[in-house]
């Protein structure tokens, strides 16, 4: 999807290959944070857009919401080669990050393609 | 009562869209004034200091393991040190230091400032919102709420038996404050003033950061305990090499 290349522009690696002293470079990790928001910012405008055009209601449009997500993760995790110790410092950044403010840019989105859409 | 209402074409035109590129453009817009009145502080040689020696007691902390414990423990009491410490900071002294960040001129108005820019436009927009576009059901949210929601949402609108989901302008305006952040940091690249934890977050490090943090920086080293890794490497220099000949 062009949305992953184009905000996944560069994940800098950000631990050294030693696997029992781990060493973390903080600017690199921040730099792998900010592509995670930002992608996952752009992912979550996109899926509020398709949730509002399709007709979702309710509960409906969560469970996109999720899949969404999902999906978006599952991008990130592909992208990092499957190697995701090497990128980030624990799992939970890579999966659950972002979450919460991608929900309200969501359903924003959501809200006003549908109302574009159905409504008018 | 679940009948759809059908809303003029007029409404979709006239509020919400305009209401949306208002919002966008007044983010832009504070964003580029924010960036212009940004006064150049010359920095308080003290501030910085303190600021680098808290960075090079993170870095002792961060790679303890990698030098002899000898060489960690002097470093480490050198920092920690009772009477000439770095990071020791006597309790009269501490509180001196917030007391004068507050007081001094140059940082008040630098924070008026901040805040002024955050709060204004919020405040008249939300006030040109209830003005001109109150009194009508503006959009429909498509998710069903309680009924406990209707006195929030439905603030215009008398009518008690019109569905929840059928909102005023004034909480498409709180819609559109909190989703446009996002969109905000899309398109204005990293740094842009319109999140508001981010200001508070700024706001909080000001006047407490040289006092609290030394402390608890002196804590962290402290605790560290020294493990040293030399012995350890040559077992995985073995092991890479290992893989390397396979």
């Amino acid at each position: 999807m062009a949305g992953h290349s184009d905000s996944n522009s560069s994940e800098k690696k950000s631990s050294e290959a030693m696997n029992d002293v781990p060493t973390f470079s903080a600017e690199n990790l921040q730099n792998n944070m900010k592509v995670i928001y930002y992608s996952r910012t752009f992912m979550s405008i996109i899926g509020g857009v398709l949730a509002g055009i399709l007709g979702f209601t309710g509960f409906m449009g969560f469970v996109l919401y999720l899949l969404v997500m999902a999906i978006t993760s599952i991008g990130l995790i592909a992208k990092a080669k499957f190697s995701v110790h090497a990128y980030f410092d624990s799992w939970n950044r890579i999966i659950l990050d972002g979450f919460m403010g991608g929900l309200m840019s969501f359903v924003l989105f959501w809200t006003f393609a549908y109302d574009i859409v159905h409504i008018f | 009562m679940a009948e759809d209402l059908v809303l003029d074409t007029a409404i979709r035109d006239w509020v919400l869209i305009p209401l949306s590129v208002v919002m966008v453009l007044i983010g832009i817009l504070r964003y580029f004034v924010s960036k212009l009145m940004r006064s150049s502080q010359v920095p308080d040689p003290k501030i910085v200091k303190e600021g680098q020696v808290i960075v090079r007691a993170r870095n002792l902390r961060a790679g303890a393991n990698f030098i002899p414990p000898k060489s960690f423990r002097s470093r480490r009491v050198y920092f920690s040190n009772e009477e000439n410490g770095l990071l020791f900071v006597p309790k009269g002294q501490a509180q001196n230091a917030q007391a004068q960040m507050f007081s001094d001129p140059n940082m008040a108005m630098d924070m008026m400032k901040k805040n002024l820019s955050m709060i204004i436009p919020q405040t008249l927009t939300f006030a040109w919102v209830n003005f001109f576009f109150s009194g009508f059901v503006a959009a429909k949210i498509p998710f069903p709420l309680t009924q406990r929601f209707r006195s929030m949402l439905q603030n215009g609108i008398d009518l008690s038996t019109v569905d929840v989901s059928y909102v005023s302008s004034r909480s498409w305006y709180f819609l559109n404050l909190f989703g446009l952040r996002g969109l905000f940091s899309l398109i204005l690249g990293e740094e842009n003033a319109t999140d508001d934890t981010q200001r508070m977050m700024q706001m909080s490090g000001f006047g407490f950061d040289p006092t609290k943090s030394l402390g608890a920086e002196k804590d962290g080293l402290d605790i560290v305990q020294h493990e040293w890794a030399l012995p350890k490497f040559e077992h995985r220099a073995e092991a890479v090499l290992k893989k390397l000949i396979r």
